[in-house]
């Protein structure tokens, strides 16, 4: 007959920053009462002591998260074979505790991810990501079950990236249900997640994707290795880890991408760029990204290639709208008159009699009502919020040209202006338009048209210094790439997009097989 | 190591040849040979064949960069010496070019504005391309060419559909053989400002290529002052291009599409600036690098701070006023450039035909001051 003796537990008064990294001891009492210390406070910890239905009976003891796992399962597939299962010892009982482990491990529990653990750290980041741990009384092991299951939101469309046509479905904020989005859009086995851990407190799981041979090998490196570099408490949002990883850290031109939506992430995937996602967030950082990419929407590729070609196009124009209009009117108003033919000029004129403020005050003064109330109206609750800037717009936009503080064409140039600034497809570009178009609009103020050139140079040196992930920042259009440039400012047809963007290391760059033709 | 691609190197040089020459040029020309100055601008190609064909060789017969391949080929002490003159003449170039721009601003668009202001901010944004390396100073060359030129295509294009008039032309080829060889060298000595070619060669991957790239340069160049110079004969006609302090502006200013679109001089001045700012620019860093490898500095963007006042003050200091300037450079720059950039060169390819070549003239050593430096 099998018999382990039980030792005394001893006092333990070992800080919990040491205990936390023990090994676990083959003494229960010893590892529950560690476990008590760590866990003291956390009322939503659940240690179910059993006995393991061996001869004789075994003490052992299960411990999770409330919340965080399947209860169904930890009672019928751990809970219900350690209590019934009377298979745990051979008939002479002779069995060490590594063989019985085994046994349990391999013979009794009926649930799928099984393996083992051996410290304390371990044990706490298994439990707090929603694991069920079970530990036999003199066994120095432990073992974890994958029971992880919790409440989250199922998989909607994103609210930020609407698209009419093409897939629906959004990246949701746990991550495994994330790669398995992704890894149902590519069934190969080139197509690579790699784990890592970020965070001391939050312990979050950070996610690498990229698909070998087409990611370049020198990038995913350097990625990964600014991301192990990381010392944070708490990781909550791929936007955290960004401003550590970004080759120019001090910038508001930002050098990455973000997506919800996982058929344009295994887009940018399959053009051979490096995403990375954290749990808890359904968003998807991606690097590298060159600048002109901000001006493609997801949608591009699900329509006619020509339609997306002239609504690429718009866009562009859209850009220049959004980021000079203002300024331009400036510079024409107070400085050059004389590009202005006679009678819009006398029109112009004409609604600008009485306005007590210089074409510059006004235009800014009217820009930043307007960035006001769109700000408003992204704090303000859902239903209320359109409703609010929209009648905001109307009643100060109209009260000011009844007062006359402003100018008609100046509201009608700030609201194309605003409106030119929503069809850009990427909520980064905006926010570079966005603050851009103020730096445009001083420099007007001051030297007109000059103004506008000499900000627009400075705006070019500074974004041409920059790069993600070394992909320079206004790449294709410089460092110069014709053959790129192709798929950037119009779309090109399938047939003829044969090769993917190239990459600085990229080892596969065709796409399509050479037979393939249109 | 660093390096910059053969359109890169496209865009520098023409920017250095291109934007200054496309405001003088078309003028003196029309000056010496009349109705038949877009014959010297064709003819411009030769000389410019000739030059690229010299810049080429002193390269194949260097194992070094300029202003190092100076020491190479005359000695140290001769070497050192003229690699200084250099350093003033990239510095005087840079400063001529900024005063120029800036009293043709001030003359014609914002009259009230002190030139100090607009030598401040160009200089402001120059230090800035300058102190961000020559990597990204070659690529903002790549957007300002891109943007500008297909504009300046396309401007005189309109200009010469607008205004046709070939008449304006004739007679043909009336002119004698001095007004002819006058025109010619005054549009040819520009192209001698494409001497940074010997240091920027051995930033390119294919020194093969390097002479493609000239001529294209030059072809452009050509082109360029082609269109200018016919839009100019047939909008303006000879009698009002003499009157005129800059015929090429007065083109564009008098340009009309569509009955609403009028005096677009302006968008057309702000679309220069880009490659005034190039034109201002590459001379600068060509001295702020030249003055690194003459003294063996370590690097050359500290430089830019300093240098940006020696420009300031030079340029202010130049002249009185923009006749003042007009003057210098009618008279003068020609005269200083074609001895700095052309002869000078010339007397260096004369002693290189003595030379043997280079065991290694393709590239720069890894690790050696012009890969490190740039």
């Amino acid at each position: 007959m099998r018999f382990i003796k039980s030792k005394k537990p001893e006092k333990i008064d070992i800080p919990p920053g040491e205990l936390v990294e023990q090994a676990l001891s083959p003494v229960l009492q010893d590892n529950r009462e560690k476990l008590r210390i760590l866990l003291a406070g956390c009322s939503d910890v659940v240690m179910r002591d059993f006995m393991l239905a061996s001869h004789p009976p075994t003490p052992g003891l299960l411990l999770y998260f409330d919340g965080l796992v399947d209860k169904e399962q930890v009672a019928l597939h751990l809970l219900q074979p350690l209590l019934t299962e009377q298979n745990t010892g051979d008939s002479s009982g002779n069995l060490s505790p590594d063989e019985m482990l085994k046994r349990v491990q391999y013979r009794i529990l009926s649930i799928s991810e099984v393996k083992t653990l051996s410290n304390i750290e371990e044990l706490l980041h298994h439990i707090s990501s929603g694991d069920t741990v079970l530990l036999i009384d003199g066994c120095s092991s432990g073992l974890v079950a994958g029971t992880r299951s919790w409440q989250s939101r199922a998989i909607q469309t994103p609210e930020n990236e609407i698209t009419i046509y093409g897939p629906k479905e959004g990246l949701s904020e746990t991550l495994r249900f994330n790669t398995a989005l992704l890894r149902r859009r590519i069934k190969s086995t080139n197509f690579k997640i790699e784990n890592m851990v970020i965070g001391k407190l939050s312990k979050t799981d950070v996610a690498l994707f990229y698909i070998e041979h087409i990611a370049p090998r020198p990038m995913v490196e350097e990625l990964k290795k600014r991301l192990e570099a990381i010392d944070i408490d708490a990781v909550l949002d791929p936007r955290y880890l960004v401003e550590f990883v970004a080759d120019e850290k001090r910038s508001i031109f930002t050098q990455e991408q973000y997506t919800e939506k996982p058929d344009r992430l295994c887009g940018y995937l399959l053009e051979g760029r490096i995403a990375v996602m954290v749990d808890g967030s359904p968003m998807a950082l991606i690097v590298p990204v060159s600048f002109l990419e901000y001006l493609i929407s997801p949608e591009d590729y699900y329509i006619n290639y020509i339609a997306a070609s002239l609504f690429r196009l718009l866009r562009l124009g859209a850009f220049a709208i959004a980021l000079l209009l203002p300024s331009l009117y400036v510079a024409v108003i107070t400085y050059h008159h004389e590009m202005v033919p006679t009678p819009l000029l006398l029109t112009l004129a004409a609604t600008r009699q009485g306005v007590p403020f210089p074409a510059f005050v006004e235009a800014l003064l009217l820009d930043l009502t307007f960035e006001l109330l769109r700000e408003a109206g992204l704090r303000l609750p859902r239903a209320v919020g359109p409703a609010v800037s929209i009648v905001g717009a109307l009643i100060i936009g109209d009260a000011a040209v009844r007062a006359g503080l402003v100018s008609t064409p100046m509201v009608v140039i700030i609201a194309a202006t605003g409106i030119a600034s929503f069809a850009s497809p990427s909520y980064n570009a905006g926010i570079i338009i966005r603050i851009a178009r103020f730096a445009f609009l001083i420099a007007s103020g001051l030297l007109g048209f000059l103004g506008i050139m000499i900000a627009l140079i400075l705006l070019f040196v500074r974004m041409a210094s920059l790069s993600s992930l070394g992909l320079p920042y206004l790449a294709p259009l410089a460092p110069f790439n014709w053959q790129q440039l192709g798929d950037i400012f119009i779309r090109r047809p399938w047939f003829e997009n044969r090769k993917r963007p190239y990459l600085e290391g990229m080892e596969n760059q065709w796409r399509q097989g050479k037979s393939t033709g249109g | 190591m660093f390096r910059i691609s053969h359109f890169q190197l496209y865009c520098i040089l023409l920017l250095l040849v291109g934007p200054v020459a496309f405001l003088e040029t078309p003028n003196i020309l029309i000056i010496h040979l009349g109705c038949n100055a877009w014959l010297a601008a064709i003819g411009t190609i030769v000389p410019g064949i000739l030059l690229a064909a010299m810049f080429q060789y002193i390269i194949k017969k260097s194992s070094q960069p300029f202003p190092l391949l100076l020491e190479e080929h005359l000695g140290k002490i001769l070497g050192k010496f003229l690699g200084f003159l250099y350093i003033l003449a990239f510095l005087l170039a840079s400063s001529f070019t900024l005063r120029l721009f800036v009293d043709f601003i001030v003359t014609n668009v914002l009259p009230q504005t002190p030139i100090s202001v607009f030598i401040g901010v160009l200089l402001l944004v120059g230090f800035v391309a300058i102190k961000s390396g020559l990597e990204n100073l070659a690529r903002c060359c790549e957007l300002v060419t891109l943007l500008g030129l297909p504009f300046a295509f396309l401007i005189f294009l309109v200009a010469i559909i607008e205004n046709w008039n070939p008449g304006n032309l004739l007679p043909f080829a009336y002119m004698d053989l001095t007004s002819f060889s006058l025109g010619l060298l005054s549009c040819s000595y520009v192209l001698g400002k494409m001497l940074p070619i010997l240091s920027l060669a051995f930033f390119c991957p294919r020194q093969e290529k390097i002479r493609q790239v000239m001529f294209l340069v030059i072809s452009t160049y050509v082109a360029l002052m082609l269109a200018t110079t016919l839009a100019t004969l047939m909008t303006l006609d000879i009698s009002m291009s003499n009157i005129a302090t800059f015929p090429t502006f007065s083109t564009i200013r008098l340009l009309h599409i569509a009955d609403f679109i009028q005096n677009i001089d302006i968008v057309f001045i702000g679309i220069w600036i880009m490659g005034v700012f190039g034109s201002v620019t590459i001379p600068w860093f060509m001295a702020c690098y030249t003055a690194q490898q003459l003294f063996a500095l370590k690097d050359y963007r500290f430089l830019a701070a300093p240098s940006s006042l020696i420009i300031g003050v030079f340029s202010i200091l130049m002249g009185k006023n923009i006749l003042e300037l007009l003057a210098v450079s009618m008279h003068i720059i020609p005269l200083l450039y074609s001895f700095v950039f052309i002869l000078l060169p010339f007397l260096l390819f004369l002693l290189t035909l003595f030379k043997p070549y280079p065991e290694s003239a393709t590239l720069a050593e890894p690790g050696s001051k012009a890969e490190s430096s740039a």
